[in-house]
C-alpha cells in the first residue's frame, strides 16, 4: 500500500492530536498531588476508623497528639504538652494558642471537649477503645487552653488512644445538626477541621473523588516545607492494575500499600516511580473459630498451625515484603515477647497432631471452610498455599470468597463466624492492646478482632491487668506472659508483620511513612518539577 | 400500538414488584449483619446493638420490607448507610455516566456489528465470513477484564493515545449538565474541547464493553442475512436486475435484523452487568462502580435501589425493542 507524503502528514497529525495530553497534565503540575487510595466511605472521622479515614483525618484535621515516623513516636500536636496526676486519673493537656479552624475561628479547649463528647455520643468505631474508660462528662475545659480528662480508673493505653480523636469545629457542625445527630449526616460529606488541607466541598463525590487545598494558616506554619503541595486530588483507582498503570504513566503520585508482588516488581522496573518499603505494624492472621469442632480441640488447632508454610509464603509469595511474627503482637512494639519461637512449618508434626486430634474424637475429616477477602489478592494466595499443604495432611480445606464487610458482620456470633478466615490487624493506636488486647480478651467477643472466640480466664486477667496498669515497664511483662499462654493454646495462626509496599512517583519528595496512616500525611511532601 | 405499550407497562409492574421483594429478602436473609459492617473496626457488641436498633435492623423482616416498599412507592430509596446521602441522589449523579457508557457501547456494537454481519452473510464461506467467525468467537470468549488491561497497555501506556481511566481529563471543566451525557451536553454548549475530551475517555471503555455485544449482533445478523438470501423475493429481484447493493442493504437487511434487534434488548442487560467490571477497571464514575463499593461495604439500601433501577431500565429497553421490532415488521404487532 502506497501512502503519499500528504497522507502521511495527515496521519501523523491525527496521531499527535490523539496523544493523551491530559494524562500528563497532573504529572507536570508541581503543585498538585494525586493519590489513588480509596476514599473513606464517608468523611466524618467520628464515624469510621480504617486506613483511608485515618489518612483523611491526618490531612484535614488535627489531634492533641499525633503519631509520626517509623518507628512511630507520639508527638505533641495541638497540645504543647500534658501532665498526669500521680494516681493516673487526671490528665491535663495544654493547647497551642491561636490555632485557627478552616473557617477562621479559634480552636479552644471547649472545641476539644466537644470533639471527644461527639465521638462518644456517635458511638462508632473510633469510640470503642475510649468508651470503657471515658464518659462524656469526664472531659472538661478548666480554661480556654486546657483540656482535662478525669478517668474513673487508671488506664494504660489512654495516652496511646488520644490520636484517635480528630478535633472538629462545633461552630460549623451545630447549625447542621438534625434530630440530635451531632451533625453526623452533614459531616459525612463535609469537613470541620483545622488541618493542613481543607476540603473543596464542590469537588466531593462520595467514593469517587475529592479535592483538598493547602490551608495556609495551619497552626504549624509551612516554614519547614516552603514548597508544600498546594492541592491534593483524591482519585481512587478501584483496580490494582489500573492504579499501578496510572502511577507508571504519571497520572497518579501514590498507590495503596497492599500491592501484590507482581505489581511491586513492575513498579521497581519503572524509571518514574519507586516502591517505598517500610516495616509497619500490620499483622496477617488466619482465624480459627475455637467454638466449632474440630477447632475446639487444641491438637487440631496445632495441626493447622504447623501446616502453614510461613517461610515459603513470606519468601516466595510476598518476596520478603513481610517479617515472620509468630505472636499476636507486632515485633516492633514494646511488650513483644522475644523468646517465643511460635509454630514452624512441619507437616510431620502437623500429621502427628492431626492423628492425636482424631483419636480424641475431633472431626478432622469434615470439610473446613476458609473465607478469603475479595479483592485482596494476598489473602487468596495465602489460603491456596495453605490448602495445598493441608491436603497432604489429610485436611479438606474449601475456600470461600467473601468481603470484609460481610465477614465483620457474620463474626458477631460464634455460630455464624466461619470455620476459618484471614485478615490483617492494622495499627490504629500504638499499644499492644490494639492487637493482643482486643483479639484475645473475651470481653470483645462479637467483634471481628476477637472472632476466634478464644476464652481463657488467665489471659483475660492478664490483659485486663495490663490495661489498667499505667507504667509501661509494668505492662510489658503482662503482655509477654499473656502472649506465651495464648501461643501455647494456639487459637489462631499468626503469619507475619507486614512490610508495607507503596508505589510512589519519583517526583514525590519528603514521603514519610508511619504505621498509622500508611504514609498518607501530605504536609511533609513536595513535588519535584 | 398504544394498547401494546400500555399492556407491556402494566405487565412490567408485577415483575418489578417481585424483583423488589425478592432482592430485599435475598439481601436481608443472608447471615450478614449490616449493623456490624456499619459499626466498623473496633466496634463493640453494644455499639453494634445500638446501630441495629437505630436503623431498625432489629425489627421483623416483614415489617422492614413493608416500610421499605412504602418508601419506594414515594420514590424514596432511603439513604446510604455510609455517606448518609439519599441513595436516589447518588444514583442520579452516577446514572448518566453508566447510560452514556452502555448506550454508547450498544450503539457502537450495532453500527459495527450489523454491517459486519451483512458482509459475512453475503460473502458466506469466503474470507470475510471466516474473519468474522474468528472475531465473533474471540469476542464472545475473551474476558472483559483481560481485554481492558490489554487496551490500557497498548493505547494508554505504549502509544499514549487515550486516557487510562476516568470520564474527564485533569483540569477539564465540563459544560453545565443538561442531559447528563458529557458528549451531548458538550455539543449543546458548543464546547468541542470538552466533547473531544469526553469522547477520548469513552473510547476504551466502550471498546471493552461492546466487544461481546458486537460479536453477538454480527452473528445474529449474519444468520438472518443467510436465511433471507434464500427467500424467493431476493431471487426474483436479482433476476429482474435490481441493483445488488440496494437489494442487500435495504431489503435483505430489513428482513434480516429482526432476530438481531431482539438480541439487542437482551444484550442491554448483559451490558449493564458488564458495566460493573468495565467501570471498575476504567474508574468510570457510574452506578456499576457504585454498586461494587456498596457490595464491599454491605450498604444494602444502595444494592436494593440499584437492582430495582436496573430492572426498570431493562424493562424499558425491552419495551422499546419490541416497538422497533413491530416497526420493522408490522405483522408482529398482532403476535406481540
Amino acid at each position: 500500500m502506497h501512502i503519499s507524503r500528504r497522507e502521511f502528514g495527515v496521519l501523523a497529525a491525527a496521531a499527535l492530536a490523539f496523544r493523551d495530553h491530559s494524562a500528563s497534565a497532573a504529572a507536570s503540575d508541581p503543585s498538585v498531588f494525586v493519590t489513588g487510595m480509596d476514599l473513606p466511605a464517608n468523611l466524618d472521622p467520628a464515624q469510621i476508623l480504617d486506613v483511608q479515614s485515618t489518612q483523611l483525618a491526618l490531612n484535614v484535621y488535627d489531634n492533641l497528639y499525633r503519631y509520626e515516623g517509623n518507628p512511630a513516636k507520639m508527638q505533641p500536636w495541638l497540645a504543647t504538652d500534658h501532665t498526669v496526676s500521680a494516681d493516673g486519673l487526671i490528665w491535663d493537656f495544654k493547647l497551642h494558642q491561636g490555632v485557627k479552624f478552616h473557617d477562621g475561628s479559634e480552636l479552644t479547649a471547649e472545641d476539644v471537649v466537644y470533639s471527644y463528647q461527639r465521638v462518644l455520643a456517635i458511638g462508632r468505631a473510633p469510640a470503642a477503645p475510649l468508651q470503657p474508660i471515658l464518659k462524656p462528662d469526664s472531659v472538661t475545659a478548666p480554661d480556654r487552653n486546657t483540656v482535662r480528662f478525669a478517668l474513673g480508673q487508671a488506664y494504660g493505653p489512654f495516652l496511646a488512644m488520644i490520636p484517635l480523636v480528630a478535633i472538629v469545629n462545633p461552630r460549623v457542625i451545630k447549625p447542621n445538626e438534625e434530630n440530635g445527630d451531632w451533625g453526623a449526616k452533614w459531616l459525612a460529606s463535609n469537613e470541620a477541621g483545622s488541618g493542613a488541607y481543607k476540603l473543596m466541598p464542590a469537588s466531593y463525590v462520595p467514593l469517587e473523588k475529592a479535592d483538598f487545598e493547602k490551608y495556609d494558616d495551619h497552626f504549624m506554619g509551612w516554614t519547614d516545607n516552603p514548597q508544600a503541595i498546594k492541592k491534593i486530588e483524591w482519585r481512587p483507582a478501584k483496580v490494582t492494575s489500573t492504579r499501578v498503570l496510572a502511577l507508571l504513566n504519571g497520572t497518579l503520585d501514590m498507590t495503596d500499600s497492599f500491592l501484590p508482588v507482581d505489581q511491586v516488581e513492575r513498579i521497581e522496573k519503572s524509571s518514574n516511580a519507586h516502591v517505598a518499603k517500610n516495616v509497619t505494624m500490620r499483622l496477617l492472621v488466619i482465624r480459627m473459630n475455637n467454638t466449632k469442632p474440630p477447632f475446639d480441640n487444641i491438637n487440631a488447632r496445632k495441626a493447622f498451625a504447623h501446616a502453614f508454610n510461613y517461610t515459603g509464603f513470606i519468601e516466595e509469595i510476598v518476596k520478603g515484603n513481610a517479617v515472620r511474627d509468630p505472636v499476636p503482637i507486632p515485633n516492633n512494639i514494646w511488650g513483644f515477647p522475644k523468646d517465643i519461637a511460635g509454630y514452624d512449618f512441619d507437616l510431620k508434626k502437623a500429621k502427628a497432631y492431626f492423628d492425636k486430634a482424631v483419636s480424641e474424637g475431633a472431626p478432622m475429616k469434615r470439610p473446613i471452610q476458609m473465607h478469603v477477602q475479595q479483592p485482596l489478592e494476598q489473602t487468596v494466595q495465602a489460603s491456596q498455599l495453605f490448602q495445598s499443604d493441608l491436603t497432604t495432611v489429610g485436611i479438606d480445606l474449601k475456600l470461600v470468597n467473601d468481603t470484609f464487610a460481610n465477614l465483620v458482620s457474620i463474626a458477631t456470633k460464634a455460630e455464624t463466624t466461619p470455620d476459618m478466615w484471614i485478615h490483617w490487624v492494622s495499627a490504629y493506636y500504638l499499644d499492644p492492646d490494639n492487637w493482643i488486647g482486643q483479639m484475645y480478651d473475651s470481653r470483645f467477643h462479637g467483634t471481628w478482632k476477637a472472632s476466634c472466640w478464644y476464652k481463657n480466664p488467665q489471659v483475660d486477667d492478664l490483659l485486663r491487668k495490663a490495661r489498667f496498669t499505667t507504667d509501661q515497664e509494668d505492662r510489658a511483662p503482662l503482655y509477654e506472659q499473656a502472649a506465651k499462654v495464648i501461643v501455647a493454646d494456639s487459637p489462631d495462626i499468626w503469619i507475619y508483620n507486614m512490610v508495607e509496599v507503596c508505589g510512589v512517583s519519583n517526583r514525590v519528595q519528603g514521603f514519610r511513612h508511619c504505621p498509622v496512616g500508611s504514609g498518607g500525611e501530605v504536609r511533609w511532601m513536595h513535588l519535584a518539577s | 400500538m398504544l394498547r401494546f405499550i400500555l399492556r407491556r407497562v402494566l405487565s412490567a409492574i408485577p415483575s418489578l414488584f417481585g424483583l423488589l421483594v425478592f432482592t430485599f429478602l435475598l439481601i436481608r436473609i443472608v447471615p450478614a449483619d449490616p449493623a456490624a459492617a456499619l459499626a466498623g473496626d473496633n466496634a463493640t457488641p453494644q455499639q453494634i446493638d445500638a446501630i441495629r436498633h437505630e436503623y431498625g435492623f432489629d425489627r421483623p423482616i416483614a415489617e422492614q420490607l413493608v416500610r421499605y416498599i412504602a418508601q419506594v412507592f414515594r420514590f424514596n430509596f432511603g439513604e446510604s448507610q455510609y455517606s448518609h446521602r439519599p441513595v436516589g441522589l447518588d444514583i442520579r449523579q452516577r446514572l448518566p455516566a453508566t447510560l452514556e457508557l452502555t448506550f454508547g457501547s450498544l450503539l457502537f456494537a450495532t453500527l459495527v456489528g450489523v454491517p459486519l454481519g451483512v458482509v459475512a452473510g453475503v460473502h458466506h464461506n469466503r474470507w470475510p465470513d471466516f474473519v468474522l467467525r474468528l472475531f465473533s468467537i474471540t469476542g464472545l470468549a475473551v474476558a472483559a477484564f483481560w481485554f481492558a488491561i490489554m487496551l490500557q497497555l497498548l493505547f494508554s501506556m505504549q502509544l499514549d493515545w487515550l486516557p487510562l481511566r476516568g470520564r474527564t481529563g485533569t483540569g477539564m471543566v465540563m459544560p453545565p449538565e443538561v442531559t447528563g451525557s458529557l458528549l451531548v451536553d458538550s455539543l449543546i454548549a458548543g464546547r468541542l474541547d470538552s466533547f473531544w475530551d469526553a469522547l477520548r475517555h469513552l473510547v476504551l471503555p466502550v471498546a471493552t464493553l461492546s466487544l461481546g455485544a458486537l460479536a453477538s449482533i454480527a452473528r445474529f445478523t449474519r444468520s438472518g442475512v443467510l436465511e433471507t438470501m434464500q427467500k424467493d423475493f431476493v431471487l426474483y429481484e436479482r433476476a429482474v436486475g435490481y441493483p445488488r447493493r440496494r437489494l442487500i442493504w435495504i431489503y435483505v437487511l430489513r428482513n434480516s435484523v429482526i432476530a438481531a434487534v431482539s438480541q439487542i434488548g437482551l444484550l442491554f442487560g448483559a451490558l449493564i452487568a458488564g458495566a460493573v467490571v468495565v467501570e471498575s477497571i476504567y474508574d468510570w464514575p457510574g452506578i456499576g462502580n457504585y454498586t461494587v463499593q456498596a457490595i464491599l461495604t454491605a450498604d444494602y439500601k444502595v444494592m436494593l435501589a440499584v437492582t430495582v433501577l436496573i430492572g426498570v431500565i431493562y424493562t424499558i429497553v425491552n419495551i422499546l425493542t419490541d416497538l422497533v421490532h413491530g416497526l420493522l415488521d408490522p405483522r408482529l404487532w398482532e403476535q406481540l
